[in-house]
């Protein structure tokens, strides 16, 4: 294990930008990826951070108004589901914010109703009426007519069945008492997300409105967090420069190893039951550091190193949709031995900090 | 290690005492001059200032809600700069890092969170550990959340049940004390409504405001938890909220209470613009209630970001965002607002806040009960202190600012003719004593043998904002921390909770609770020790038997 970490110290110690991708690991890889990757004026970002980065960019520009899972399955009134992601993301979903037990308090007196928008309805929860929006119009298309119907705005499309059916969800929504838009910020662009965000904000004039972000797989808004305690920013930042600089299309991981801006790799994907897609063609083209969880296909000259699996091998904390926040997650696995991601880029830190000092 | 600061002068108010002598310092605490034994270290500090490290009680620094500020708004550190603020103009600025570091160069070795959401609380101590040097504690949000406000509602024998879920939230969070954020404003706001009084009742639960905040003063009493409930009262920010103050003091029945950063209650409604200084009418109040202590929350000019679990009020603050970008989070529990804003001179109802903050040090009548704060971020930076200090210690100074002020805000003001200058040993007071006094944290705060050794020591300058900036020397725990403004050795404090005890049946009840209505286990929100890699990060406070 020493001379592994020793090459894997000698590698990144020697690149000009290392970038470090994957990032499926908890909160406390995260944090150790950030510090090695401050220390090496090297790059952070995430496999899952297409949407992430998304809705970093359109918080940064204009705000949010997100909502609890907890708020929306117990007091929503009319639930919106846009795109398909959601629902292919976690197939309970509807059941999840259908209940069918008890729920807290919620206002107003609607029946509970689903709002399906761009995708078929299929399986729904018994008792919730539901209303498909859908047909060969585009999503983001569709998503700017119910802005429309919603705003009571200049609205018209051919398809005049189609035009009830959204006028009538306009409606819907202005007389709810609680309406909650559920996408994946991965499936939509940024426009359709300030579309959607201008509509909660209109509709929160005279009522309750927001929106449910499906979080990222590999514990995406954990990783993004603690990136954003830590240098202030979100993943897709820089420490080249001393100080930190985030730019979702520059500070890609595909981007920078394709045009060789990056020099080396390190490569984290260390969570239980969830796999990041690695780059391209395995890990060739650029020198790696690969600590993974599971067995990897690597290059001759990669530093390739087992850790334990984040929530099996280790307790680990991790976003946790329930709860809208970071919360811990028990081992499944007892005693075992394997290192967790924290640990091994410590070790490579120190050992970098050694080289430095000698 | 026996280290000896030398003949400076030395202000402990919690020992009534301002003389020049002699500090020593061994194992991280500070010791009676030993006899027979030379200092390994001396510092010659003969004319100087020498004072405990300072206590923040109620900066938003960590946490899931300023994490979401940090999201919102990352250019915040690089307008501050621009502003002239002594922090580099990088986002980071802004993160754990950087914060310990700015707040040990200005002599603060203990600063608490005031708003840790229960379910998040993980996240806000994962935060807390990751800042260097301080210590810390944070306080745990209730009183919008739907298990409490159920139990109110029913309003039966099982009056105990409060006080578990109390207790176990403590517990299960690591907190030092309860926070309440507009006692049932939040949860109305789920329901629609856009305004929340003391008497008006929480939709579906039919309790009011005020009985929220008496019930939870009642349990953290019953529970004996030194610092009693940190009270965010209703009405923030409106113009003659200064009534709801009073009748929230009035209302407490002589239990004990910290009402926060209280200058945004200081709001009278007369004039021609309808906003006008509550605080003569606050402060008299203030003064005769004996079992109330707040901090002031004091507003400074210039670019900041407002983050709060009065979601209610920060809906309505949305309108007046600048630059014009919001975040309304309808979470569990409070949820949270978070608004840019930025304070002008130029403003008459910010010149008003401005000049009422000061009012408020200046009209008290008992500085131990009112303490130090800018609601950081809220009323400014907390890196702005030193100018604050400046002000109170200076009426040079605070005339200075005053004449830049709009003329209708001056004409309306009675700052003008406060000739108060808070002395050293005040500010002292206001920073350090009271502060520790009001958190239960008694190795703190003072100077005599026995405390830990967090020591600032400062040039006195006429200047204050330019002394309190950059301390010449700061201990930690013993350690040489900070020399000439600049840190030199990056050290990792402690975080600070207590654990009341409670009927172990509560844990079954809220298991339900979360299970039913979340989907959701409390054992993912617990707090443990393994939140932090350092072993002995967590130092349990007494509650009193």
């Amino acid at each position: 294990m020493d001379s592994t970490l020793q090459r894997a110290a000698e590698l990144l110690s020697q690149a000009r930008l290392p970038v470090f991708g994957g990032l499926f690991t908890d909160v406390k890889g995260a944090a150790a990826a950030l510090s090695l990757a401050r220390k090496l004026g090297g790059v952070v970002d995430h496999a899952a951070s297409e949407g992430t980065s998304r809705a970093a960019r359109v918080m940064r520009e204009t705000g949010a108004t997100p909502a609890s899972f907890g708020e929306v399955r117990n007091r929503a009134d009319t639930i919106v589901v846009i795109g398909s992601m959601p629902r292919t993301r976690d197939p309970k979903l509807l059941d999840k914010l259908f209940p069918t037990g008890a729920t807290l308090p919620r206002p107003g007196d609607n029946k509970r109703e689903l709002i399906v928008v761009g995708s078929k309805k299929g399986k729904t929860p018994s008792g919730v009426r539901v209303t498909e929006i859908g047909g060969k119009n585009a999503l983001p298309e569709l998503v700017a007519l119910l802005a429309a119907a919603v705003r009571e705005g200049p609205f018209d499309i051919r398809d005049s069945a189609l035009a009830k059916k959204i006028l009538s969800a306009g409606e819907r929504l202005r007389n709810s008492a609680f309406a909650v838009f559920v996408y994946d910020p991965a499936e939509l662009d940024e426009p359709v997300l300030h579309t959607v965000l201008e509509a909660v904000r209109h509709l929160v004039k005279t009522t309750r409105a927001a929106t449910l972000s499906l979080s990222a797989p590999g514990n995406g808004e954990g990783v993004n967090l603690c990136s954003t305690w830590t240098c202030g920013l979100p993943v897709r930042t820089s420490f080249a420069g001393g100080v930190p600089e985030n730019n979702m299309w520059a500070y890609e991981t595909r981007r920078l190893l394709k045009s060789n801006e990056a020099d080396a790799l390190v490569w984290i994907d260390a969570l239980d039951g969830e796999e990041a897609t690695p780059p391209a063609r395995s890990f060739r083209g650029v020198p790696a550091v690969v600590l993974s969880s599971r067995p990897v296909q690597a290059g001759r000259d990669d530093v390739v190193i087992e850790v334990g699996a984040a929530a099996a091998d280790h307790d680990a904390a991790v976003f946790l949709p329930q709860i809208a926040g970071i919360g811990m997650v028990k081992a499944t696995a007892a005693n075992s031995k394997k290192p967790t991601v924290a640990e091994v880029l410590s070790r490579i830190e120190a050992l970098i900090d050694a080289k430095g000092a000698a | 290690m026996l280290v000896k600061l030398e003949g400076g002068r030395i202000i402990d108010p919690a020992h009534n005492r301002d003389a020049v002598g002699d500090l020593y310092l061994q194992d991280g605490r500070i010791v009676e001059k030993p006899e027979g034994r030379e200092p390994d270290e001396v510092h010659d500090v003969s004319g100087k200032i020498v004072m405990a490290g300072a206590i923040d009680v109620h900066s938003h620094i960590a946490g899931s809600n300023v994490t979401l500020g940090r999201q919102l708004m990352p250019e915040l550190p690089l307008l501050a700069a621009a502003e002239g603020q002594p922090i580099l103009p990088s986002p980071a600025a802004w993160g754990s890092y950087a914060t310990g570091l700015r707040y040990a160069q200005m002599g603060y070795t203990t600063v608490i969170e005031p708003a840790m959401i229960p379910t998040h609380a993980i996240q806000a101590q994962t935060e807390l550990a990751s800042i260097p040097i301080i210590d810390v504690a944070g306080l745990v949000v209730l009183g919008n959340d739907d298990y409490t406000l159920n139990l109110l509602r029913k309003g039966d024998a099982k009056s105990d049940e409060l006080k578990d879920y109390v207790a176990w939230t403590l517990a299960h969070s690591k907190a030092i004390g309860l926070k309440v954020i507009n006692a049932g404003g939040s949860e109305a706001f789920k329901f629609n409504a856009r305004t929340f009084d003391l008497d008006e009742q929480v939709p579906a639960y039919g309790v009011t405001s005020r009985g929220i905040v008496e019930a939870m003063q009642k349990a953290v009493a019953d529970l004996r938890v030194p610092h009693p409930p940190h009270v965010h009262i209703n009405n923030l920010g409106i113009a003659g909220n200064v009534d709801t103050a009073v009748a929230t003091l009035k209302a407490t029945q002589g239990l004990p209470i910290h009402m926060a950063h209280i200058q945004f209650y200081g709001y009278g409604k007369e004039g021609d613009k309808g906003f006008s200084s509550g605080a003569p009418r606050l402060m008299e109040a203030i003064n005769k209630h004996k079992n109330a202590t707040v901090d002031v929350g004091q507003v400074l000019f210039g670019q900041t970001i407002t983050i709060s679990g009065d979601i209610l009020r920060q809906f309505d603050g949305r309108r007046a965002a600048n630059p014009k970008k919001w975040i309304i989070n309808q979470g569990d529990g409070n949820g949270t607002g978070l608004v840019p804003y930025k304070y002008k001179k130029k403003s008459f109802v910010n010149a008003l806040q401005w000049a009422i903050g000061l009012e408020i040090f200046l009209l008290a009548g008992d500085l131990w009960r009112v303490l130090f704060s800018t609601d950081h971020p809220n009323g400014a930076l907390f890196t702005r202190y030193p100018e604050i200090f400046h002000l109170l210690m200076d009426k040079n100074e605070r005339s200075r600012w005053f004449d830049s002020l709009p003329e209708a805000t001056r004409q309306v003001s009675t700052l003008g003719s406060i000739s108060r200058e808070l002395t050293l040993s005040e500010l002292a007071i206001i920073t350090r004593a009271a502060p520790a006094k009001l958190l239960g944290l008694t190795d703190r705060g003072h100077l005599a043998p026995g405390a830990i050794a967090d020591v600032a020591v400062y040039t006195n300058r006429r200047d204050k904002t330019k002394m309190f900036s950059a301390a010449d020397l700061v201990f930690k725990s013993g350690k040489l921390v900070v020399r000439k403004g600049d840190v030199v050795d990056v050290t990792w404090g402690r975080c600070y909770h207590v654990d009341p005890g409670f009927d172990s049946q509560i844990k079954r009840r809220v298991k339900a609770f979360y299970d039913t209505y979340y989907g959701a286990d409390p054992s993912w929100f617990g707090v443990t020790e393994a939140v932090s890699d350092r072993p002995d990060r967590f130092a349990t406070i007494r509650c009193a038997s």
